[in-house]
């Protein structure tokens, strides 16, 4: 096969480079859902009894509630006996303490360095959570000198219990809703973070989620503490196998924000879309949200969501501390048959506070993308600010393109506006580009990033060049 | 309507209003202080080149209630619907604006806007406005704003380094800011509305 034909090959069928699957030797618990397959998974990891009670308390909540039915989506039911909570890969037991190379292999794959180099630029410590498990942490030791703790959640749970236990469930509680509640009954791992006081994060920390087994679900749950006037830039990705079947990831991330600290957190979710007809896919309902506790903290939200194959995914922030600010960064792309119900809410409570949203969704294909956000001012809000923006890009006449803000004021000082449009690219637009030799794939990617450049200047500096391929590929075949 | 197996708050709302090909509707609302009120419009522009023009005011100094719910559904290309909602909130009112454009698939040359602005002028009220667009055509051109605030502190001073005393100040700048709605009304409506903005204060 010639040169061409193999690029050719590559890039109509490769759409999607990272669903492959690790063939590794891996522990499950059985399907299904009851309080003793949360026994089980409470001993497997050896939890303190205090966490065996939060898991079965959140459980019997979830039992009481219903699958939410106001996001405009179409959810699959979904048979949650029909799912493995727990899978973890075997532990070789000759070298217990390093990484089986077979992992060490997919993640190198994946662009993820689990080996601690000495880089001059751009370093980051990376968790690697593979299905239920953190894989490895890199960086603790050189994190630990300046007093930072940046592990697995299992392991904060041993080593820090006071701290866990402290901020567990303090931003989203158990019963915040369903798969929040879900999320608290089985979780198995994901990162745990805590910048002391004046500290400044000497590099970027990253959480990189993989789902690698069949028939099971991912539920992390990460939990960042920035203390009084620290600083940490925490970025997350994700990825997944290519599979007939949807899996489902329900995350919780909850964020504390103390006085005077800063926290800039980006997302890049890269789950499996599912295929063109939209089999298969990651179903990825995810709970976040933060809060400005003490005054004059700093909360950052930047996402790129271009996976999954239902989206439902609000990151939030409370601004409870006078002189808080917050500011949430989005694009949010679907194609083919995805669906993404995303956006933020902004809970304005103390003085002075700040907000800045600003959304850009595009749809192609037959997909559905809707925003959705809440601003609210409470009544203590004075003076507060809230300004939001949210544009809708269509291509193609099969899909939709949908804005639902809610904007709440109880008090008259604050201002709050809200600005919403919809439109495609324009032909003028295509033209000036085919003019200038630039094939119509090529120059709606040029026009998308063009569009989303706001967004995409927020992200630290090695997501913002992934997550511009990014868009790239997943509106490969839109145009046409 | 509707899309997916979600539940939609609009979905029991029946059209008032059949707008079809080349025909025009002008509607305005007027909600003056004391009056509380639920106002539930459902449009459809059902035929090319229908224009709808939707205007509402609403002024609330007492203890009242306002509800609107509009829904405008393009069921048909080529059509144009403009909304415009000015509303002052203050006493213990509470206003909610719950507003929705519907573009259907195919309604291609769709045109459709939206806007409403409030004024909350006391602690007591409250305001909740939800505009929103949900679009299954591409060729489309709609947008919506949302804004709640109070008055402008600086055109305040200004006016009153002239001379014009506060009360009246104020007067002045919520006539102005409903003006773009009263504009549709006849003289003496006008006038008649004009006359109730002092009541708040």
């Amino acid at each position: 096969m010639g040169e061409t034909d193999r690029i050719i090959q590559e890039f109509t069928s490769g759409e999607y480079k990272e669903g492959f699957v690790t063939d590794v030797e891996q522990e499950f618990v059985p399907k299904g859902l009851n309080e003793d397959i949360i026994r089980t998974i409470s001993r497997l990891k050896d939890e303190p009894e205090w966490l065996l009670e939060f898991r079965l308390d959140a459980f019997r909540k979830w039992q009481a509630m219903e699958m939410p039915r106001w996001p405009h989506l179409d959810l699959p039911e979904i048979d949650f006996q029909d799912i493995i909570y727990y899978a973890a890969p075997k532990k070789d037991k000759d070298r217990p303490k390093e990484i089986d190379p077979k992992l060490a292999e997919t993640f190198e794959k994946l662009g993820i360095p689990l080996k601690e180099r000495d880089v001059l630029a751009g370093v980051v410590a990376v968790d690697a959570v593979f299905d239920s498990v953190s894989v490895t942490t890199t960086f603790r030791k050189t994190l630990a000198e300046k007093g930072i703790i940046f592990c697995s959640f299992s392991e904060a749970v041993k080593e820090h219990p006071d701290l866990v236990r402290k901020y567990l469930a303090s931003v989203v509680p158990a019963g915040d809703n369903y798969f929040a509640a879900l999320n608290s009954a089985v979780f198995s791992d994901g990162s745990f973070c805590y910048i002391p006081k004046g500290v400044r994060c000497p590099m970027d920390l990253s959480s990189y989620f993989r789902i690698n087994a069949k028939g099971t679900g991912q539920f992390e749950r990460t939990l960042i503490v920035a203390d009084e006037g620290s600083f940490v830039s925490y970025m997350e990705g994700c990825t997944a196998p290519m599979r007939d079947e949807q899996q489902l990831h329900a995350a919780v991330v909850e964020i504390i924000v103390e006085k005077d600290a800063d926290v800039k957190y980006s997302t890049v979710q890269n789950w499996y879309p599912g295929d063109a007809d939209g089999k298969g896919g990651i179903l990825n309902l995810v709970t976040k949200r933060g809060i400005c506790k003490g005054d004059g903290a700093h909360l950052s939200w930047t996402q790129v969501e271009t996976g999954s194959a239902i989206t439902w995914k609000y990151p939030s922030t409370i601004l409870k501390g006078d002189n808080t600010a917050s500011e949430f960064y989005s694009v949010a792309v679907t194609n083919n048959c995805q669906q993404a119900d995303t956006g933020t809410k902004m809970i304005h409570i103390g003085r002075n506070t700040r907000s800045r949203i600003v959304s850009k969704g595009i749809s192609a294909g037959r997909s559905q993308n809707s925003y959705r956000g809440l601003v609210r001012m409470g009544a203590g809000a004075k003076n507060a600010r809230n300004y939001s923006q949210c544009d809708s890009l269509l291509i193609g006449s099969k899909c939709g393109a949908h804005t639902f803000p809610v904007i709440r004021s109880d008090n008259p000082t604050a201002i709050v506006e809200h600005e919403a449009t919809t439109s495609k690219i324009s032909e003028d637009q295509l033209f000036y580009c085919n003019q200038r030799g630039i094939g119509p794939e090529e120059a709606v990617g040029l026009i998308v990033n063009g569009y989303a450049r706001e967004v995409l200047s927020r992200l630290p500096m090695e997501f913002a060049v992934e997550a511009q391929k990014l868009l790239q590929v997943s509106l490969e075949g839109s145009v046409g | 309507m509707g899309y997916g197996n979600y539940i939609d708050p609009f979905a029991a709302l029946r059209p008032d209003y059949t707008v079809g090909a080349g025909e025009k509707l002008e509607l305005t609302f007027v909600v003056l202080p004391g009056e509380s009120r639920d106002i539930d419009v459902a449009i459809d522009l059902v035929g090319e080149g229908a224009e709808v023009s939707l205007k509402g005011l609403y002024l609330c100094g007492g203890d009242e209630r306002v509800n609107f719910r509009i829904l405008m559904h393009h069921r048909a290309g080529g059509c144009v619907s403009r909304q415009l909602f000015n509303g002052i909130a203050g006493g213990t009112s509470r206003v909610t604006f719950d507003g929705r454009i519907i573009v259907a698939p195919d309604a291609q040359q769709t045109e459709a806007y939206q806007e409403n602005h409030n004024i909350v002028l006391t602690d007591g009220a409250h305001v909740e406005t939800t505009p929103q667009l949900e679009i299954y055509a591409d060729d489309v051109k709609c947008s919506h704003g949302a804004t709640t605030g109070r008055l402008d502190e600086d055109a305040l001073f200004y006016m009153r380094t002239r001379g014009v005393p506060e009360a009246e100040a104020k007067v002045l700048q919520m006539i102005s800011f409903l003006s773009p709605v009263t504009e549709s009304l006849s003289e003496a409506e006008r006038e008649r509305t004009n006359q109730k903005i002092i009541t708040l204060l």
